[in-house]
């Protein structure tokens, strides 16, 4: 019996990102970074799906006896990853002609289905997002036809509606046969551009299909992969994570100098398959990023902006978010802990609507130089996502399968948006959670309880209670009450 | 399994110097392997493997047409096909053609070909996805390099009946 009970601040986290699900269809409001079109790192599907993969650890490690707290969720999540504003940008990156790739712009058309070519850095996210709803509550949702659809229609430019229908199935299916088109060595993000961060999360979501449907791609697209990636090698000379290879020349391009989200990304994700590999180079790696600060607080600092062809470029590289990421899922505690104490210091944390996040803030330094800058990515996901994983959290999604008889054990079916959950594990066959009532968000106050016979022996806050038709339970006002359903 | 999402047509010669499409086997079930001849370790490896899974259908391999298209029409004549598979997998016959059929064939597979300069010349790399087409020459499935014999003779056992 673990007994753990989520902290105030790992409780706002998940509320905030529960608020985020919430917000009305294009309302992106606390999400926008300093770039425009959902260019770069900071984009809103890499906020929304960091946000799933952090709800699918928490529910995994920490509160595996609560799926109603995160399936909706999780689906209205996916939602918003669906949505136009986010995708978009694609009908114009595929056209090619980036700074580095200037000699494709006259070869590639403008491309409307975010899918179907190239944009791994957007496809995978849907397609492991959707696998990980899927396995993570045994359900054929995104199995359904059209499911996951890509559709656009304005009243004012561009014609005949755009609509692009896939499933689970067929866009796992897709991305396959793109992975095997590339000799496996991964899809493209922007046209010629392969990122070693970007095609993770596709492994990730075919493992994740592969427990689904009793496949092995997973393991066949690794095992391609490392034979593709052998001809370049993982690290570059100074032992950091190559980025990317461009696709026609077969050429690495080197990193720019420092960039601890290379590292931090793919080592977060990376660690899924290739555990060993990944620890072996992460105590060296991440000392390269980390500066001191008073009261052991650490902090990452960001390369300057880079400047080419006479613009600065603008992106939200998420470095200290990314590294506090990482240090979560390789168990290094002490690292973590001084960030998120630099985080709490300097980085403005804020309660809004009950939920906890660190604001934007285009500010680099403070008088002292302590960082301030801190993008929506790292202050909305990244230090939750951080302060939410275990140890090898992510990696356990992606490894282990839930113990046998997790579907039927006793369970929160159903919890109202104002009730917070800070604990829900089965012990013995008996059902404890700790549950409160959330006044500053609105609800009916209640949890449904599943896997229960009628008959169930219930106390809540110590009384045996009787509960209503269909195993409701009422939370009352005030503290957490700790509620325990025996068979 | 589902039948891949390839279009599965070629125009190409046979060792024989014959020219073949996909259609010049109807009635018979293909399993299409890609590779080249100067491969040293990829294609020894797949042929092998895939003479053990046809050895383990018996008299049920009949129904079978192992071929094996190269990736390397420039050195991979009909006439060099014919003699390396003759002394090595018998029972494969060759297919190759000019760079743009053999290019379109591998296309229509979705096979990766890449030709990389090495120190005793090139080579090309590929993928070594095994396919089966059925008597119609339409795609049936196809088994990533990860399988074993065993599997590909279990699953053209239950095909096949």
């Amino acid at each position: 019996m673990s007994g753990e009970v989520l902290t105030a601040e790992q409780l706002g986290h998940l509320r905030h990102w529960d608020n985020l699900s919430r917000r009305l269809p294009n309302d992106w409001s606390q999400m926008q970074g300093k770039g425009v079109s959902q260019d770069d790192f900071g984009g809103y599907r890499f906020q929304l799906a960091y946000m799933v993969y952090g709800l699918a650890i928490t529910h995994r490690h920490r509160l595996p006896a609560a799926p109603g707290m995160f399936a909706p969720t999780i689906r209205r999540l996916i939602d918003k990853l669906l949505m136009p504003e986010v995708w978009l940008y694609w009908r114009d990156v595929s056209r090619g002609g980036s700074v580095f790739n200037a000699h494709l712009s006259g070869r590639l058309g403008e491309e409307w289905d975010p899918v179907v070519r190239d944009n791994i850095m957007y496809s995978a996210y849907v397609q492991s997002c959707a696998a990980m709803h899927d396995a993570m509550f045994d359900s054929d949702h995104y199995a359904e036809p059209g499911s996951l659809t890509f559709r656009h229609w304005s009243f004012f430019w561009g014609g005949e509606e755009k609509r692009f229908a896939y499933d689970r199935e067929s866009l796992t299916e897709h991305l396959y046969w793109l992975m095997v088109e590339t000799g496996y060595l991964g899809v493209a993000c922007e046209p010629n551009c392969v990122f070693q961060i970007c095609n993770q999360p596709a492994i990730i979501g075919f493992r994740l299909h592969d427990r689904i449907t009793g496949g092995s791609r997973a393991d066949e697209v690794v095992a391609g992969y490392e034979r593709a990636w052998a001809d370049f090698g993982r690290l570059d000379a100074s032992g950091h994570y190559n980025m990317m290879v461009t696709e026609d020349s077969r050429v690495v391009r080197p990193n720019e100098r420092p960039s601890p989200w290379v590292d931090a990304w793919c080592g977060a994700l990376m660690n899924t398959w290739n555990r060993d590999f990944v620890r072996r180079h992460y105590h060296r790696q991440v000392a390269d990023f980390l500066e001191t600060g008073p009261g052991g607080t650490l902090s990452v600092p960001s390369a300057p902006a880079r400047h080419v062809m006479g613009q600065e470029v603008v992106s939200d590289t998420c470095d200290l978010g990314w590294v506090a990421a990482w240090a979560s899922e390789m168990g290094d505690e002490q690292t973590l802990a001084g960030l998120l104490a630099h985080a709490d210091t300097w980085m403005s944390p804020t309660w809004f609507d009950g939920g906890l996040y660190y604001p934007r803030n285009d500010t680099h330094t403070d008088a002292d130089g302590r960082r301030t800058e801190i993008e929506p990515m790292s202050g909305n996901v990244l230090l939750g996502y951080a302060r939410l994983n275990v140890a090898d959290g992510l990696r356990g999604v992606y490894q282990d399968q839930w113990p046998e008889g997790h579907f039927e054990a006793p369970r929160l079916e159903v919890v109202d948006r104002d009730i917070e959950v800070s604990r829900a594990e089965v012990v013995d066959g008996v059902l404890h959670a700790r549950l409160r009532r959330d006044r500053t968000v609105p609800g009916d106050g209640t949890v449904t309880l599943a896997g229960l016979p009628t008959s169930a022996r219930l106390r809540l806050g110590g009384t045996e209670l009787t509960v209503r038709d269909g195993l409701v339970v009422d939370v009352p006002e005030g503290h957490a009450v700790d509620l325990v359903a025996a068979p | 399994m589902t039948a891949p999402p390839i279009r599965a047509r070629y125009c190409l010669v046979d060792h024989h110097g014959t020219p073949v499409t996909e259609a010049s086997y109807a009635s018979r079930w293909q399993l299409v392997q890609f590779g080249f001849t100067s491969c040293k370790v990829v294609c020894p490896r797949a042929l092998a493997k895939l003479d053990d899974a046809l050895d383990r259908l018996g008299t049920d391999a009949a129904a079978v047409v192992p071929l094996y298209v190269t990736v390397d029409p420039e050195r991979d004549t009909p006439q060099r096909l014919k003699a390396h598979l003759d002394a090595t997998h018998p029972r494969f016959t060759g297919l190759t053609g000019t760079a743009a059929q053999t290019e379109a064939a591998a296309d229509a597979f979705r096979v990766f070909t890449r030709r990389r300069d090495t120190p005793d010349g090139y080579d090309v790399q590929h993928t070594a996805i095994t396919y089966l087409l059925d008597p119609s020459g339409s795609p049936a499935r196809h088994w990533p390099d990860t399988h074993d014999a065993e599997r590909i003779a279990a699953d053209l056992t239950a095909l096949l009946r």
